[in-house]
């Protein structure tokens, strides 16, 4: 009777706590370091951004200012920081991240950023960096953030995110996608500036060199280019590395502790104009 | 000495990755009392721990049952992880304690040791000339890690062989080397939590 009796309460024991553990930390169970299944408040957040964004419409004619950083990877102290920072900016209406999100591709890295990021008090939107592609990291991304090119209207700006980890294709020549980029910046969709990022600058050795005249061409035709924005290279910089009239901003990495608050309007003659603040953080 | 000794060497470095190649899940019909030194003391079934979402393997006993070597595969399907994977597993472990519980309950509170996985099936693994050396200091389908659990084991009747036949049902809290330079690099560890890093496995282990 006794082992009987002992063996049915350690039952029952135990299948409280298997039941407690399942119900409370199904995280925890995780298939493999590449398993992407998390809850659903971190998942799609792209999208869950751009609705928020669209829930607070800017004014045509208004000056836009968001705020442009990149290359969170493993830098969580620093992400917590500079949500800190940002969320005491006036008059900052998103915030955009080149890419390199997590450093090793990895679910769990995605989530522990977003997890942080979202507590900032204005949407942020990210483009995908090649530490996001590796291992099953391009597959995580879509299921955390969304799509790998997309493109989105917010006030009299149109924005432009594009692929441009070539390495991580092994340069199989159609990443950047160049005529969805083309097909992207030469409809404005009503906007008056456009804007466009990726994570790999065109002139890194990551970039996909076969690819570099005809994105740069593209980028020097697209009307009404303000700049481009990338990553990549933890620490910022600007200029117009192909002298073609294209201005490429390069953003510092989270741990630089700094990030850039860049104001975007149109000058009498309907041209866009930009003004950058590097802010400390 | 060579009870203790051969099997651990011979197991560990020859009989285990050697019967993960053949179908470990089938005992030898062929195998009679007293069992030959490679044939597996037990089979295993598991799930998560970052060891697939199913896995199975088999698994040796040495120094009184006190280490054992496990080799599992597992499964991962591609809606879970973007790709369907497999994942080989070697895991050592160390049961200091046995706690009887009665005459059909023993409990083993801790069971700990570490692990080394290789994932095939990645998407993006890495071809040749894809990256300059050093490019990515970590490997993307390597992982070590440590695993720290217990077990509660049911005892059946001996077998006519003398041997022992026991189902347990264990758990294992663990964590990878990318996981653990994620919560100690950069000063990082004010910023993530343990709980960050933790993964659990569940499983079932049967002597036969």
């Amino acid at each position: 009777m006794a082992p009987s009796s002992t063996f049915s309460s350690w039952r029952r024991l135990c299948l409280a706590a298997a039941a407690s553990v399942l119900f409370s930390g199904c995280e925890l169970l995780e298939f493999s370091p590449n398993d992407f299944r998390g809850p659903e408040s971190l998942t799609n957040l792209t999208q869950k951004n751009l609705d928020k964004l669209a829930a607070k419409p800017l004014p045509p004619g208004d000056t836009l200012r968001f705020v442009f950083t990149g290359d969170s990877q493993r830098f969580y102290n620093e992400v917590e920081a500079l949500v800190a920072s940002v969320n005491q900016q006036p008059g900052v209406s998103l915030m955009v991240v080149a890419g390199d999100i997590s450093d090793f591709g990895l679910a769990r890295e995605m989530r522990w950023v977003a997890e942080r990021l979202n507590r900032l008090t204005i949407p942020y939107l990210t483009v995908i960096g090649n530490h996001d592609q590796v291992g099953n990291g391009r597959a995580s991304y879509q299921q955390i953030y969304g799509p790998l090119n997309y493109s989105f209207v917010y006030g009299d700006t149109k924005f432009v995110f594009v692929d441009t980890n070539s390495r991580e294709y092994n340069f199989n020549g159609r990443i950047p996608d160049v005529p969805w980029l083309q097909a992207q910046v030469q409809n404005l969709q009503g906007a008056r500036r456009q804007v466009v990022m990726s994570h790999v600058p065109p002139q890194d050795s990551d970039f996909d060199q076969s690819l570099t005249p005809a994105y740069t061409r593209t980028l020097a035709e697209a009307p009404k280019l303000a700049f481009e924005l990338n990553g990549h290279r933890h620490s910022s910089s600007i200029g117009q590395p192909f002298e073609d009239g294209v201005t490429y901003i390069n953003s510092a990495s989270f741990e630089r502790n700094e990030y850039l608050i860049v104001t975007l309007w149109n000058d009498a003659n309907d041209e866009p104009q930009f003004r950058l603040k590097k802010v400390s953080f | 000495m060579r009870h203790l000794l051969l099997p651990l060497l011979s197991a560990t470095l020859l009989a285990g990755p050697a019967l993960a190649q053949t179908s470990p899940d089938t005992p030898n019909p062929d195998a009679v009392a007293p069992h030959p030194w490679f044939r597996p003391r037990h089979l295993i079934l598991q799930t998560a721990g970052g060891m697939g979402m199913v896995a199975g393997g088999v698994g040796y006993s040495f120094l009184r049952d006190r280490t054992e070597a496990d080799v599992l595969v597992g499964y991962v399907p591609k809606k879970h992880a973007g790709s369907t994977l497999s994942i080989a597993t070697l895991k050592l472990l160390y049961t200091p304690y046995t706690v009887p519980l009665g005459e059909k309950l023993e409990l083993r509170p801790l069971t700990f040791g570490p692990y080394v996985s290789y994932t095939h099936g990645i998407v993006n693994d890495g071809e040749e000339d894809q990256y300059t050396k050093g490019y990515y200091w970590f490997s993307r389908n390597t992982r070590v890690g440590v695993v720290l659990g217990g077990r509660l084991t049911y005892k059946r009747p001996t077998l006519p062989s003398g041997r022992s036949h026991r189902v347990s049902a264990y758990y294992e809290l663990g964590t990878n080397d990318l996981y653990v330079v994620s919560y100690f690099s950069n000063g990082n560890f004010r910023s993530l939590s343990p709980m960050d890093i933790l993964t659990l496995g569940l499983g079932l282990k049967a002597e036969f």
